[in-house]
């Protein structure tokens, strides 16, 4: 089966390069969403080896991954896996992924932060920030509580389910959204356990606690919509 | 009075310009009908603060101007959230947009060149991308 990884990437110019390279053994193709970065980080992705697609203005995360799906799915992917650039993720993660989607076994898979693999330097803070967004999340999305990670960046979905669920958030609500489609969809979805590395870096771009009040007014506007 | 004056005149105003904007096919017919029963009930309140007293009364409230201003803080409150929800569609239709851009631009790219030729070098965005 051919797996694209999208990499969303808006300023990354000095990590993206890496990400790429370190992603391309484990999957066909390596898609970067130039998210209108005013550095080099197309050029740098490119000469990489990925297939680049570049935003002329900033349009968030959920965005660029959409944008990053659409492309793998003209390009022939069979799994699409999303994937964050500044190197939270463990490229080895990538296969434990796609396993249960190669086997016929899910539509998509979320890697979880949560399901036996300590998740490196993790803050308290963090942690119990999560906590509520999965109740959140059972309250007011219908997302079953056996989903043991609301904001995951990592999953994976086959062709189908990257048809399917229509994901329209353009920034950081997009994680809750999809877990929502995906929930209210016929598709088999299930978590496998990854691990992730917390440093210095990652968590000065990761979510912070006030980003989570944000979330929920975007998924308020959102669920207004149509 | 001299405030009343300015607000039946401020009033009349509004309802011009809100029928003006109905027949140049900016707001709906009922949309029209709405605002105008707005202002006239606005009309009403300034020529006859009485009705306003009636209001007060009926919802619970001690004065006549308090009862306006709650309806008005209530008004506002749901004006600005559709300005709100406007506003998000907006950025939805900006992203549609940057996206069909984005991957007519990656199709071109990636049809006249192979992978690893730089075809991004430069770049477009020229200021703060913040």
């Amino acid at each position: 089966m051919r797996t694209f990884a999208v990499v969303p990437a808006y300023n990354e110019e000095k990590t993206v390069a890496g990400v790429v390279r370190g992603l391309l053994p484990a999957v066909e193709e390596v898609i970067v969403i130039d998210d209108g970065s005013a550095d080099g980080t197309a050029a740098a992705a490119a000469s990489a080896g990925a297939l680049v697609a570049r935003h002329v203005l900033n349009r968030g995360q959920g965005a660029a991954l959409k944008t990053g799906t659409v492309l793998a799915l003209e390009h022939g992917a069979d799994i699409v896996v999303h994937i964050d650039a500044d190197g939270q993720h463990d490229p080895e993660a990538i296969r434990k992924l796609v396993a249960p989607i190669e086997a016929g076994e899910a539509d998509i898979v979320y890697g979880s932060r949560f399901l036996g693999i300590e998740a490196e330097g993790m803050p308290a803070s963090r942690r119990a920030l999560l906590l509520l967004a999965r109740q959140f999340n059972a309250l007011f999305l219908g997302v079953p509580r056996t989903f043991t990670d609301p904001q995951s960046g990592l999953r994976a979905l086959n062709a189908a389910a990257a048809r399917a669920i229509d994901f329209r958030q353009d920034r950081m609500a997009h994680c809750s959204e999809i877990l929502r489609l995906v929930a209210h969809s016929p598709l088999r979805s299930r978590e496998v356990p990854v691990r992730v590395r917390y440093s210095k870096e990652t968590l000065a771009k990761g979510n912070k606690a006030t980003d989570a009040l944000g979330i929920v007014w975007q998924l308020l506007l959102g669920s207004m919509h149509r | 009075m001299v405030i009343q004056v300015l607000l039946i005149a401020t009033l009349l105003a509004a309802l011009i310009m809100t029928w003006r904007r109905v027949r140049q096919g900016v707001l709906s017919r009922l949309a029209g009908f709405l605002w105008s029963a707005l202002w006239v009930a606005g009309g009403i309140v300034v020529l006859q603060p009485e009705f306003a007293s009636l209001l007060a009364r009926f919802l619970g409230v001690g004065r006549g101007v308090d009862a306006v201003i709650y309806v008005a803080i209530v008004g506002l409150f749901y004006l600005v959230f559709r300005i709100f929800l406007k506003l998000d569609r907006l950025e939805r239709d900006i992203t549609a947009i940057v996206r069909k851009v984005s991957l007519e631009e990656a199709e071109r790219l990636n049809k006249g060149q192979g992978k690893g030729d730089e075809p991004y070098e430069g770049n477009s965005q020229e200021g703060d991308a913040g």
